[in-house]
């Protein structure tokens, strides 16, 4: 049984009369307690298809299904991490936790939820900077209390869309190896829909990846990692497979960008 | 030594010579005025050597030489070379006296004053905030109601003085209405845009937290609506102030306003300008009150 499942999705903006379509007839199906990355260029309706799963916006055409039921709105069983600015810059990092946590309702008394917010705290190693607002934080910080946030709210599913893009290098690789290291210590595995546009990392992270082109936004590939978990960064790297792996995604994406400027009339 | 030679130093042993030599106006209260600017040397000094920021310390230094520089050519014109007409231009020694004793009085106008500002501005702001976050939250709600603010809205607040005294039974009743209507709209078309405008990744980090309609009203949009809300809430403060001084002039029996007016009725000019200066302390007190709220408020703001 496939946790979710979208089935022949398609969305299309109206703007100024004119229609557009951001995405087109997409069918993807996500086991539970999987891992997948969605790749592609910009503007290939990646993170349309996240907010669609999300619930923050819904589908022109076909269905998406969550456990067999279709997705009507936004639920605490699924957490979400953006890129930028998801922490409500009015509240320090604590409170941010504690207000997610919060919404819950699950009738945790102040105490407890005070204790589960410093415990994911924490994890991400923001213990000392509990009391600080966003602006006061680096990028990367924002980025783990934004984690922190949503892994506290313990949801069966996590959406990232590009979590670690605004990030510096050193920060993301700390960010991943995080995130792969709660993932993989976890008892019960959480299903994690990864979107990102760095190859390397859809590879280091996910069982899967699915590979968008655009205009409009549909499926191009889907590639199994065959990799063991743990992954060691610096081990999988040095290895035929990965290399073969990242060149085949590293064609796909070329063969995109020759068709495009074979297709129109290019001035240089 | 070199550090007392300044401009604000220099000025204040100008004024203090000033005044020990005799001038045309006979009423001279000396003593006020040197006990003016002593206070002032006073304060300047302390704010100099308490103040780390060394331009901070340089303004405070600037401004005193200002004040010293008006209340030296004041004495000077006025009541040393008696350049002016008595009834009109009251001398600075002549107004600093009139200060003192008309205080109790004034004090006692600026209280009723503001048990009237409070009210109708306090008013304004608990209705038109939560009025204006739900009306900016729901859209077909905003759509009626931002034309109407735009037709509404622009009617001087101060064409409402007259017809109201004549309707509303009293005067306090009719002032507090006004200031009502001149402190609601200028906060309720902030806090409106400024709902409409909050950026939407704030509004879906809340949506994918499950944020229940209260708690999104409340907890999200009222927080990241608070910039908004606080610029309307200080042009409304600024107007309210303004028509409750006008309004006071036509028909109160006590108050700043009516202060002012009462006094120029008999060509009290002295008590006038001390009037007007003492509104200018009150409202700089005001303003002042309304910055360090609003830096509390926006603190999180790095």
């Amino acid at each position: 049984m496939s946790k979710i499942k979208l089935q022949n999705v398609s969305v299309t903006y109206e703007s100024k009369g004119s229609k557009y379509l951001a995405i087109q007839n997409i069918n993807i199906s996500v086991k539970e307690g999987e891992f997948l990355s969605i790749i592609g260029p910009s503007g290939c309706g990646k993170s349309t298809l996240l907010n669609l799963i999300a619930g923050l916006n819904f589908p022109s055409n076909g269905s998406i299904l969550l456990d067999e039921d279709e997705i009507k709105g936004t639920g605490t069983e699924r957490g979400v991490v953006f890129q930028h600015y998801s922490l409500f810059p009015w509240m320090t990092a604590r409170k941010n936790i504690i207000f997610g946590l919060k919404q819950l309702n699950n009738g945790k008394n102040n105490e407890e939820i005070k204790k589960t917010a410093d415990r994911y705290l924490d994890m991400v190693g923001l213990s000392n900077f509990k009391n600080k607002y966003p602006a006061q934080l680096s990028g990367g910080m924002q980025q783990r209390v934004a984690i922190a946030r949503a892994l506290a709210m313990n949801p069966d599913i996590l959406l990232m869309d590009e979590p670690f893009g605004a990030v510096d290098a050193k920060n993301r690789a700390i960010l991943q190896d995080l995130l792969l290291k709660i993932w993989e210590d976890g008892q019960h595995r959480k299903t994690v829909i990864f979107v990102t546009h760095d190859i390397d990392e859809a590879i280091l992270l996910s069982d899967r990846i699915i590979i968008m082109t655009a205009g409009p936004g549909t499926v191009k590939r889907e590639m199994d990692v065959p990799f063991k978990r743990p992954r060691e960064r610096t081990m999988i790297v040095k290895t035929r497979e990965y290399t073969d792996l990242r060149n085949h995604i590293l064609d796909l994406f070329y063969d995109d960008l020759v068709q495009k400027i074979g297709g129109e009339e290019v001035l240089l | 030594m070199r550090k007392f030679i300044n401009p604000a130093n220099i000025l204040f042993l100008c004024i203090v010579i000033l005044e020990l030599i005799p001038g045309k106006r006979p009423e001279g209260n000396i003593a006020y005025v040197l006990a003016f600017i002593f206070a002032a040397e006073i304060v300047c000094m302390i704010m100099v050597f308490v103040l780390k920021d060394k331009e901070k310390a340089t303004a405070a230094g600037d401004v005193t030489s200002i004040i010293f520089g008006v209340v030296f050519l004041w004495e000077l014109v006025v009541a040393k070379l008696d350049l002016l007409d008595k009834t009109l231009y009251p001398s600075a020694g002549q107004v600093f006296a009139l200060f003192v004793s008309e205080l109790p009085e004034m004090i006692k106008g600026m209280l009723n004053s503001l048990r009237i500002l409070i009210s109708g501005y306090t008013l304004a702001l608990v209705i038109a905030v939560p009025a204006a976050l739900v009306a900016g939250w729901r859209i077909r709600l905003y759509r009626v109601v931002k034309p109407l603010t735009k037709i509404l809205g622009p009617i001087p607040p101060i064409v409402y003085i007259p017809y109201a005294i004549a309707i509303l039974p009293t005067f306090r009743a009719a002032s507090i209405f006004i200031i009502f209507i001149g402190a609601f709209w200028p906060i309720f078309i902030n806090t409106l845009n400024g709902v409409f405008n909050i950026d939407k990744k704030i509004i879906d980090s809340a949506k994918v937290l499950n944020v229940k309609e209260r708690a999104m009203l409340f907890e999200v949009i009222l927080p990241g609506t608070i910039p908004s809300i606080l610029s309307g809430a200080t042009i409304g403060l600024v107007l309210s102030f303004i028509l409750l001084t006008a309004a006071e002039m036509i028909g109160a029996t006590s108050g700043l306003g009516w202060y002012v007016k009462y006094f120029s009725d008999f060509a009290d000019y002295p008590r006038v300008v001390v009037g007007i200066i003492f509104i200018g302390i009150v409202v700089t007190l005001i303003t002042f009150v309304m910055d360090k709220l609003e830096q509390y408020l926006l603190r999180w703001k790095k």
